[in-house]
């Protein structure tokens, strides 16, 4: 087999084979890896110590590319106890690489750690040492203390440090090791003659117990400052800073002593990651703050200001710019006047090419956000995610063009070097950061109840502009396991309910706002293919406007015609339930007018809407999710009913006037009129008090039966449907005035070029129509103002003499000069200049004064006042003023997955909570040494309690050997041969199970000598029980203890 | 402190994965595939630094509301450096400092060098058990132990001879030889920590 290196006349292949055939199989892998996984399982079980190590590094080869070998872990633990250093390290890395918290062979390895700890050899040392801190449970941490601990005055330098590295991880699962262990690595860190690099790796472990509990590392100062002054140690001199910015908050004094030598390396450090540590330092450490020696301190500001600021600059290393804007993000918790005043720079990195840095500089400025630089900040953004979208769809429609069942969706995510290639002057951005802007803009547009909002009109305007950019969820690929919640498919549905929000809070702007959400809902009927579902969060809240608000929209008809297509397409079930919730609504509005006449053509025509409401509800009424169910199956009964009377219902003819059913004019619609909805603060809902007199249990009718069989015999003749879908769908469709005209798409790539040069005008971000509407707007807003001079519309308005004698001239079929004009009116600013010109003041547009309705509250003190106070996080908190139902499901299902989630460990994270509680004790400077006296210490409890049990059981041994001699001499009194005894135990001995041992106690039990001993030996045993199975191996692991006994027995 | 510290080449194929806290066999794979996106799109004259990738930025979200304190015990910064065919990720807390970081990540890949004399990727494909050991002469439980390049190189030869890669996987064989050596010449970026 293969060209056998290292094999000596086995069949084994060695790792070399294992990845030099890896390397041969490319393509099959798969394969390859399954056929090595089987050897391997067969090889580890060899007895041959040398097959089975090299199994087991195979093993943790094949790991590393992910394939799982917890099974091995047994195995790993043989491989450990070996006696040669080079199997057994294989051994132990397996250990780091393989264990698990669930590993349960780890309690079985407790006495190999111990003797390793022990070891003589260094190398066998750092084995146990290193790999601890992978493996360290609280149990292990306590049973393995006392042996660690000596080790810290090892010889060997490299011992020392690891050492303690591996107590700090130990104190941190188990804290008692730190207070055990805390006098002896102080004495090494006061020592000055201790080596440099274990002087440093105690620097590093004080530093990250530093920040826990910075109180009991005040003393230390004095040692610590000797340290940085003459160190010489850059990693070490870095986290002295770190650990002196924790610890200068509690000792203000210290800013005296550290400014100088700070300042001097400063200037002097050839290192640039400790110059920037000493600044980040000084910031941190609240040096900057006031002081009594003020003009020197300010001198330091702007020194480390000054060095931030040029680190952030334009044309700095990226890596700087980086730490920059990191140093930055923590000094405004501290000192925000600091970092608003470098605004101009920060805000330049929003645009960088770089996503880590683009990140960072979007957190600072979400804290930086106010009134007057709001809209030029969320501009950048804009045109950021506007680039990428464009980017996207272009590259969309090209692959469309070949294949038009490309899922636009899948390929967002999967293939972004193929979107580059195609895009070079801007790639999409990734899914994640395009809805992690989204989620800050809405943030910072909405903060404080829309405290920074000037311009609702252009809010609504870049919501709708976001509803289009905003990526589609992925459907699929959400594995529920770990992933974060259904981030895509949230943040559609944020964008809605902040147009949602506007539309609720805003009265002023409620008209527009419900025009965009119309807009919406006609676009995402028109955009999305017939064939394809909608999955847009964003139609759920949006259908709620638009049917909540139905009299203010533009066209009823149609929204209700886009809403009744969009509706069986609709895929997640919550927002179907509103959906229909609208559908109902916009029906009553359109319908249900009892002003006008019932004429023969409005009664055919409401009959005709009708049957079309039924037949896009009827399927819903098996919908599995039951608010959708009990909807559908209210509103087909109620419609069925309404259709039955409006059938009754003769036409007025020019003699008789006849009324429309009451049923439609009348009931329909007080369904849903009535009280208007207002925002209601989070959990307000549940301080609702419960009616006293409600009684849940008391029946709806006394009769319910009875009236529901009756119910199964009223059902309607269902009418032909085939008929109405088909006039339906064969109707040529209106021209929505919502629907975007063709000219703007042909322009659509050419402006995109043009505006590059118009950084801050807003067309970089809004598409075309939106524009078009904003214009038309402006036009309508400065219709009556004399000094705007109107412009002609397309038909000819305006004329001024040169253009009526051109068009004399030149007839009408000859006007050349009309389609320049043509594009010159599609560019906005060109059109806008005059007008502002002319408009008197300088300012853009006069503030508006717009109320903004705050959340309504209950109880809290009862003053709507306090909705200053709820309303702050308005944005997590909206969108429960309606569909309370399924809101409550909602918002119940998220709270246990946010509980869920905070319980659950953050990835990655080290445990460190119980450390927080330890004090050090650390009050007399003498005690350090006396303080391991006291007997609180459960360590050294437990260590006296350890050599109590010693000495027990060398008495309960010594007296197990008398009384067998007395018990020998007994037989030997009576003839029975000696020999025969001790052959028979010899027998028992040599089995090495733990039958063996069983038995050897049942046969003492019989010659009736020791209850106690049973006692410590079973323990010890107990814990083997518990593997029946592996038990022969493990007694051979536990080699050590049957040594010790065996000399007892011996004799 | 240090969570992680990985190795792997341009096609995300790990060399060397080392967790400081125990995870799940395929989450870490996950996190490997997911950082090595991240990396691999990076565009030129980038910063050293990459964004939480989506793992992890998912688990420190939900701990937004935890105090400050239990901030420092999560990752929060994943730092990298490429060299020639392959990338060094370190993912650390923010009790690290960045650019130090940087510099760690030069001492290691210096450290190899000298072990291996003009280190390549072939060296750490076969030898994979001499990059733990290097690892484990710097990095202990997450904390850095030792940034000097001759007690680094004399702990890894005091646990045994390196050995070399073997003869016949020539540097030409498999196109994945190029040597790290050129990537050493970036010593002589702006900061130079040690």
């Amino acid at each position: 087999m293969r060209n056998g290196t290292r094999t000596d006349s086995k069949f084994e292949k060695s790792l070399y084979d294992l990845i030099r055939g890896l390397r041969n199989h490319k393509g099959n892998e798969k394969e390859y890896i399954q056929n090595c996984l089987k050897e391997c399982r067969s090889e580890i079980r060899s007895q041959d110590m040398d097959l089975k190590a090299t199994a087991l590094l195979k093993l943790v080869y094949l790991e590393m590319v992910g394939h799982d070998m917890s099974w091995a872990s047994f195995h790993v633990l043989e491989v450990m106890s070996s006696q040669k250093y080079h199997q057994k390290r294989v051994g132990y890395l397996a250990a780091v690489q393989s264990f698990r918290p669930d590993t349960d062979v780890l309690m079985m390895a407790t006495n190999l750690l111990k003797k390793d700890v022990a070891a003589s050899l260094p190398t066998i040392i750092a084995l146990p040492i290193a790999a601890l801190p992978h493996i360290v449970t609280p149990s292990l941490a306590m049973s393995l203390l006392g042996d660690l601990l000596p080790r810290l005055g090892h010889s060997h330098a490299a011992i020392r440090k690891k050492t303690v590295v591996t107590l700090y991880r130990l104190a941190l699962v188990y804290p008692e090791a730190l207070r055990a262990s805390w006098p002896k690595i102080k004495e090494r860190l006061m020592d000055p003659e201790e080596d440099s690099s274990v002087t440093a790796a105690i620097v590093n472990v004080v530093c990250e117990l530093g920040w826990r509990r910075p109180h009991d590392f005040l003393p230390l100062a004095p040692r610590l400052f000797e340290l940085l002054v003459d160190g010489g140690n850059n990693w070490m001199a870095i986290k002295l800073i770190k650990l002196f910015a924790t610890l200068t908050p509690l000792e203000p004094r210290l800013v005296r002593k550290l400014l100088p030598p700070l300042t001097n390396l400063i200037r002097t450090t050839p290192a640039m990651s400790l110059l920037y540590e000493c600044i980040n330092g000084i910031i941190q450490g609240g040096i900057l703050g006031d002081g009594e020696d003020f003009s020197a301190r300010e001198e330091v500001a702007s020194l480390c200001v000054t060095k931030l600021r040029g680190m952030v600059s334009a044309n700095s290393d990226p890596n700087l710019k980086y730490v920059a804007l990191l140093a930055f993000n923590r000094i405004v918790v501290t000192h925000p006047f600091l970092v608003a005043q470098q605004e101009d720079v920060i805000l330049e990195c929003i645009d960088s090419e770089d996503i880590t840095i683009r990140i960072k500089a979007l957190d600072l400025v979400q804290g930086m956000v106010s009134s007057d630089n709001l809209v030029s900040i969320v501009s950048r953004l804009m045109r950021q995610l506007k680039a990428s979208s464009a980017a996207l769809s272009q590259q969309q429609n090209g692959l469309e063009g070949q294949d038009p069942e490309t899922d636009s969706s899948d390929e967002a995510s999967a293939d972004p070097r193929r979107r580059r290639k195609t895009l070079e002057p801007a790639p999409p951005l990734p899914d994640d950061y395009t809805v992690d802007v989204i989620g800050r803009i809405l943030r910072m547009c909405s903060q404080d109840n829309y405290a920074n909002m000037a311009d609702f009109d252009w809010y609504l305007d870049v919501l709708t502009q976001l509803v289009r950019i905003a990526p589609a969820p992925r459907a699929k690929d959400l594995d529920a396991d770990l992933s974060a919640p259904k981030l895509a498919g949230d943040v559609s549905e944020k964008i809605g309910n902040e147009l949602r929000n506007v539309a609720v809070k805003v009265k002023a702007i409620r008209a527009a706002a419900v025009r965009a959400a119309e807009l919406a809902v006609s676009r995402m009927n028109s955009e999305i293919s017939p064939t394809r579902p909608v999955v847009s969060g964003a139609l759920k809240p949006v259908a709620w406007i638009v049917g909540e608000y139905a009299f203010q929209l533009l066209s009823p008809d149609d929204t209700l015609r886009h809403l009744l297509d969009l509706v069986p397409r609709v895929e997640y079930s919550e927002g179907l339930a509103t959906c229909l919730q609208a559908v109902l609504k916009l029906f009553a509005y359109v319908a249900g007018d009892d002003q006008a006449l019932w004429t023969p053509e409005r009664k055919s025509s409401v009959t005709l809407l009708m049957a079309r409401v039924i037949h896009v509800l009827e399927p819903f009424a098996l919908h599995p999710y039951l608010e959708v169910q009990e909807r559908a199956v209210e509103f087909i009964e109620l419609l069925k009913l309404t259709a039955e009377a409006a059938a009754g219902q003769a036409p007025s003819t020019d003699e008789v006037q006849q009324d429309p059913p009451l049923l439609l004019t009348q009931a329909i619609p007080s369904l849903f009129t009535g009280w208007e909805l207002n925002s209601v603060a989070a959990g307000t809902q549940q301080n609702v008090p419960i009616p006293d007199d409600l009684d849940l249990d008391e029946p709806i009718h006394p009769d319910l039966n009875r009236l529901l069989s009756q119910a199964d015999s009223l059902m309607l003749p269902t009418q032909g449907d085939d008929e109405f879908e088909a006039y339906y769908n064969q109707k040529p469709a209106a021209t929505s005035m919502a629907s975007e005209p063709a000219i703007n798409r042909l322009l659509d790539a050419p402006e995109e070029v043009a505006t590059s040069s118009y950084q801050q005008s807003e067309e970089s971000y809004l598409d075309p129509d939106i524009i078009a509407r904003r214009k038309a707007e402006r036009q309508e807003r400065y219709r009556d103002d004399p000094f705007y001079i109107p412009e002609s519309t397309a038909s000819g308005g305006r004329s001024t003499p040169i253009h009526t004698i051109l068009q004399k001239e030149n007839g009408p079929d000859l006007d050349i000069d009309s389609i320049p004009i043509m594009q010159l009116d599609l560019n906005l600013s060109g059109r806008a200049s005059p007008a502002e010109r002319q408009q008197p003041p300088p300012k853009p547009k006069p503030r508006q004064r717009i109320i903004v309705a705050a959340d309504e509250t209950l109880g809290f003190g009862g003053s709507g006042g306090g909705s200053g106070l709820s309303t702050p996080r308005a944005y997590d908190s909206e969108n429960n003023n309606s569909d309370t139902l399924a809101k409550k499901s909602r918002s119940a299902a998220t709270t246990a997955a946010a509980a869920r989630r905070l319980k659950q460990q953050s990835l990655l994270q080290f445990t460190s909570t119980h450390i927080n509680d330890l004090a050090l004790e650390e009050t007399g400077g003498g005690k350090g040494e006396g303080g391991s006296g006291d007997s609180g210490f459960t360590h050294e409890r437990q260590q006296r309690e350890e050599a109590e049990m010693a000495l027990a059981l060398k008495e309960v041994q010594r007296l197990r050997l008398e009384m067998q001699r007395a018990n020998e001499r007994i037989q030997v009194a009576q003839g029975v041969p000696v020999e025969g005894v001790v052959v028979r135990r010899k027998k028992k001995g040599t089995g090495t199970g733990l039958r063996g041992r069983r038995l050897r106690r049942v046969t003492k039990k019989k010659v009736g000598v020791e209850g106690e001993e049973g006692g410590p030996v079973g323990e010890g045993e107990g814990v083997v029980k518990a593997k029946k199975k592996k038990v022969k191996r493990v007694v051979k692991l536990d080699e050590g203890e049957g040594g010790a006994a065996a000399p007892a027995e011996g004799e | 402190m240090i969570n992680a510290f990985l190795v792997f080449n341009g096609q995300g194929q790990p060399r060397l994965t080392k967790f400081y806290t125990q995870l799940d066999t395929s989450i870490q794979q996950r996190l490997i595939s997911e950082i090595f996106t991240l990396v691999s799109n990076r565009p030129p004259g980038s910063c050293n630094f990459l964004p939480l990738p989506p793992l992890l930025a998912a688990s420190s979200t939900s701990n937004t509301s935890s105090s400050a304190q239990e901030q420092n015990d999560v990752p929060s910064l994943v730092t990298y450096r490429n060299y020639a065919t392959l990338y060094f990720i370190v993912i650390s807390t923010s009790t690290e400092s960045p650019l130090a970081l940087i510099d760690l990540i030069q001492v290691y890949v210096e450290a190899l060098d000298r072990l291996f004399e003009n280190v390549c990727e072939l060296d750490l494909i076969f030898n994979y058990e001499t990059l733990h050991a290097t690892l484990g002469e710097m990095v202990v439980g997450g904390v850095v132990i030792e940034t000097n390049m001759e007690r680094i190189v004399a702990g890894v030869r005091a646990q045994g001879t390196v050995a070399k890669r073997p003869v016949n996987e020539g540097r030409t064989g498999g196109g994945l030889g190029g040597s790290l050596g050129a990537g050493l010449g970036m010593g002589g970026m702006v900061w130079h920590g040690r």
